[in-house]
């Protein structure tokens, strides 16, 4: 390899190294995600990290070779362009290299965060209480399991694995609470479920997050269609619980 | 400009023959949907009647010759023509146009969204802008590369001289006025406000304005269908003499797979929205829940078109750039057959991931798996793409003018669009970040950096092989800077508000939020204002650009070896081809040779053994 090829690879090699550390310096040092109210969240923003850390090479390594490019490969021309680049149409050992490594990465994610994440996040399918969703045009009825409910209102025990069965009167809604990073749609006909675990206590007064927005168009009130989420200490919940459902 | 008057008479007289014999036999009111349904059939087919096919399938049909129209200059544009490249101008001035009529809307969506609380639209007003500018970008993505340049290049590429059914190609694009006048007709029903997914029941349940989105889009699907049965006949069957499989420029490959999509999967599309409209006027339920439908059979059947469609949009996008690079970096296209296969292999599987959009809308969760598998594959094929791109750039001798800038820039928004995907394609990520900013960001990075960039790369390539005359590169370069800065200023910080709790499709949102978007729409208003940047280069360089002759980029396809704008039929002679497409750096090495027509009477008939891989390497 002459010198001239060899400090191609150099600025390269330099451009992608800044390039990573300047992604990951912003990806760690910017507050990309927030705060975490559930056990879930931290599987998926484990996920979200993990992705994030493989991306920046890789998105690094290509912004690196476009700007070595710009920088040592482009040539003056005057008029019409008269002297070509080096008759390289190939190079099998280099692309089967590329697609071997991008099969095996590829690979490599759908196996972590992808199906080992999928197994985290679903669980076990059992749960210490089951709270039951309706959504309807542009409001949420929640049923507790003792009869108790609430409109436009949900409230949650830290702690406990918490089983929503959601549905819908009317269209397809979707139940999401940004604070918990989960979601699944709340659709006629059908009953889909969800399970959370709180963690820590709180109200949406606390975090915006905190609250159960419909994330699937569903037309006038659909970006009102939110309900603020109160996560009570477990024997809190109780007694609010009990309580509510005395006095109904 | 007589035929499209009358067209645009019988379309008119159709709509009401249609609507008033409906209403006759049924009663009801006069603007019932079952009326408006069966006035826009009786108008679509008035219209098509008038454009043209009146004179010449129909007449020919009851044993009449055609009847020929001598049109010349400017006035050719506006009627029934079956020159590809009138055609392919004709698709590019229209999809331009709709392309600034989206970009209003979506000015207005942000304008709306710069501070929370209610603006300038009410929440109903939103929705309808937003679905508004959802379906007319759409549509933008889906047709401008494959039906400007496709039309345009495809025949020179491949040295025929028009495509395989060019009366078949003009009905092909007069399908798409209707759809325009369809869709911004709506208003006079109440307008459509479903996005441009129109999922069920909402779709079924809003305003009358929906009935004419699924009438337009469905007759735009039918447009596309026809446009990639052409586009693959084409190819297969009009290829001049010596043009192997292997030496097709890759451009036309690109054409080829995305044609393949549209010719397979548009009908999916269609099929769904005529089961929306059947729920609408017919009574039937297909998609009631509560009545034995099921919401999501519509979200399969879409989703079946509508992931493959992305494709549709950036392969054409692919083969844009991969033609610009090859020829400005004047180096070989690196790795021609596996990028090949991989533009085949990504329209294979294509077709398999689609309910990576359904990841959270209550599908049976062992179907999460392998759709999250399927789409991780995609990366694959698309990875070689990307080291095509950028192995071709590698040691060559780069001139830097607009479009090798805006394909370089392609390189970058695209891969952002790719590797945020990622995200998306990931269960437990998608869990969280569906439906969200996160997604508005990372599709504007992947159409609109996928396909619009690779549109801006193709319009300023072959703008002196359409119009003979050159841009004015320096104005080209800062339009290229100013849109590319304003377009990460605009789409990065929705990534942030996605994954801080925005969801998308809102007219209002939670005042923590406020910042960023008040960024995100202040950069949209600079990234629109480019646009009229570029509008006055393209129309300055039009009217008094500088002659661009012949071969303004010294390249090496077909395209330029013939004159700006090409001749009627493309070629004087008859261009045999007996070389590689992209012979940059091999001295003698030639693509094409011409024999005049002239002197050897006919065309010589097209080579035995033109086999699939011949090896020009
Ligand atoms: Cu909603
Ligand atoms: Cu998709």
């Amino acid at each position: 390899m002459d010198q001239d090829r060899r400090n191609d690879w150099i600025w390269f090699g330099s451009l992608w190294a800044i390039f990573s550390a300047i992604g990951f310096y912003l990806v760690l040092g910017i507050d990309l995600l927030p705060a975490q109210w559930a056990h879930e969240a931290e599987i998926v923003d484990d996920a979200y990290i993990l992705l994030m850390g493989l991306s920046i090479p890789i998105f690094a390594g290509v912004a690196a070779a476009l700007l070595t490019s710009l920088l040592r490969f482009r040539v003056q021309v005057d008029d019409i362009p008269t002297e070509d680049g080096p008759p390289v149409h190939n190079n099998r050992n280099f692309v089967r290299l590329w697609v071997a490594s991008t099969l095996i990465l590829a690979l490599m994610i759908t196996v972590n965060p992808g199906f080992i994440g999928i197994a985290e996040l679903r669980g076990e399918p059992s749960a210490d209480i089951v709270v039951e969703v309706q959504a309807q045009r542009w409001s949420w009825k929640v049923n507790y399991e003792n009869g108790a409910e609430t409109f436009n209102q949900l409230y949650l025990p830290a702690d406990r694995r918490v089983r929503f069965d959601i549905t819908s009167l009317d269209l397809v809604h979707s139940f999401w609470i940004p604070g918990f990073r989960v979601k699944i749609d709340a659709v006629p006909g059908r009953v889909t479920h969800l399970y959370v675990t709180p963690e820590g206590v709180g109200s949406f007064e606390d975090d915006f997050n905190l609250r159960v927005q419909c994330a699937e168009i569903c037309g006038l009130g659909h970006a009102q269609m939110a309900m603020p989420v109160t996560v009570l200490a477990p024997a809190d919940f109780d007694a609010w619980v009990s309580d509510l459902a005395e006095g109904a | 400009m007589r035929q499209l008057l009358r067209a645009v008479i019988f379309g008119i007289l159709g709509y009401l023959i249609g609507a008033i014999l409906t209403w006759l036999i049924r009663g009801g009111s006069l603007g019932d949907e079952v009326c408006v349904v069966f006035g826009y059939v009786v108008g679509l087919i008035g219209w098509l009647f008038g454009i043209g096919m009146g004179d010449t399938w129909v007449r020919e049909w009851f044993g009449l010759p055609a009847r020929e129209f001598e049109v010349t200059g400017w006035k050719r544009y506006l009627g029934f023509s079956t020159d590809h490249k009138v055609i392919g101008v004709q698709y590019l001035a229209t999809f331009v146009v709709v392309l600034l009529l989206g970009g209003l809307a979506a000015m207005i969506i942000r304008f709306e969204l710069a501070q929370a609380g209610e603006g300038i639209l009410n929440a109903d007003r939103y929705n309808q802008v937003m679905s508004m500018h959802g379906i007319l970008m759409v549509a933008v993505a889906v047709a401008a590369i494959l039906g400007s340049f496709g039309n345009y290049l495809v025949p020179i590429m491949i040295g025929a001289d028009d495509m395989a059914f060019p009366r078949l190609n003009a009905v092909t694009f007069w399908l798409i006025p209707p759809v325009a006048i369809g869709l911004l007709a709506a208003p006079t029903l109440g307008s459509f406000d479903a996005g441009w997914t129109a999922y069920p029941p909402l779709s079924i349940v809003n305003n009358g304005g929906q009935i004419l989105f699924v009438l337009a889009v469905t007759t735009f699907g039918l447009s596309s269908i026809l446009g990639g049965l052409n586009v693959i006949t084409t190819i297969v069957t009009m290829r001049a003499p010596g043009m192997t499989w292997g030496r097709l420029p890759i451009f036309v490959w690109a054409a080829f797979a995305a044609s393949m999509i549209s010719l397979l999967t548009t009908q999916f599309f269609a099929a769904s929205l005529i089961l929306i409209a059947m729920d609408r006027v017919a009574g039937t339920v297909f998609f009631d829940g509560g009545a034995g439908g099921d919401p999501l059979l519509y979200q399969h059947l879409f989703w079946f078109y509508s992931h493959p469609a992305v494709y549709v949009m950036v392969l054409p996008g692919f083969g844009v750039v991969l033609e610009t690079i090859t020829h400005m970096s004047r180096k070989p296209l690196f790795a021609y057959k596996a990028v090949v296969v991989s533009l085949l292999s990504i329209a294979g599987l294509s077709v398999i991931v689609w309910a990576h959009h359904m990841f959270t809308s209550g599908m049976a969760d062992y179907l999460h798996g392998p759709f999250m598998f399927a789409s991780e594959m995609i990366s694959v094929p698309t990875g070689v793409i990307f080291l095509s791109a950028v192995a071709t750039m590698w040691r060559g001798k780069l001139w830097m003018k607009t479009p090798l800038f805006f394909a370089m820039i392609w390189v970058f928004q695209f891969l952002m669009g790719g590797v945020t995907g990622i995200f998306l394609a990931d269960v437990v990520t998608d869990v969280s970040l569906h439906d969200s900013y996160f997604v508005v960001a990372h599709f504007h990075y992947t159409i609109m950096g996928g396909m619009l960039f690779a549109f801006l790369t193709g319009i300023f390539f072959w703008f002196p092989k359409i119009t003979g005359r050159m841009i004015n590169d320096r104005l080209g370069i800062i339009f290229a800077l100013w849109l590319t800065i304003a377009f990460q200023l605009t789409f990065l910080p929705q990534f942030w508000l996605g994954t801080n709790g925005m969801n998308r499709r809102i007219a209002d949102y939670p005042e923590q939020l406020e910042g960023a978007n008040l960024m995100s729409s202040i950069s949209a208003f600079v990234l629109g204002g480019s646009f009229l940047l570029l509008v006055y280069i393209l129309l300055s360089a039009a009217i008094r650009g500088p002659k661009a002759g012949d071969n303004p980029w010294n390249a090496s396809t077909l395209e330029w070896q013939v004159s700006s704008p090409p001749p009627e039929h493309n070629f004087s002679g008859q261009p045999t081809i007996v070389g590689h497409p992209y012979g940059y750096g091999t001295a003698g090495s030639r693509h094409a040779e011409f024999a005049d027509m002239a002197a050897g009477g006919q065309a010589q008939p097209k080579q035995a053994g033109t086999g699939e891989g011949a090896d020009d390497e």
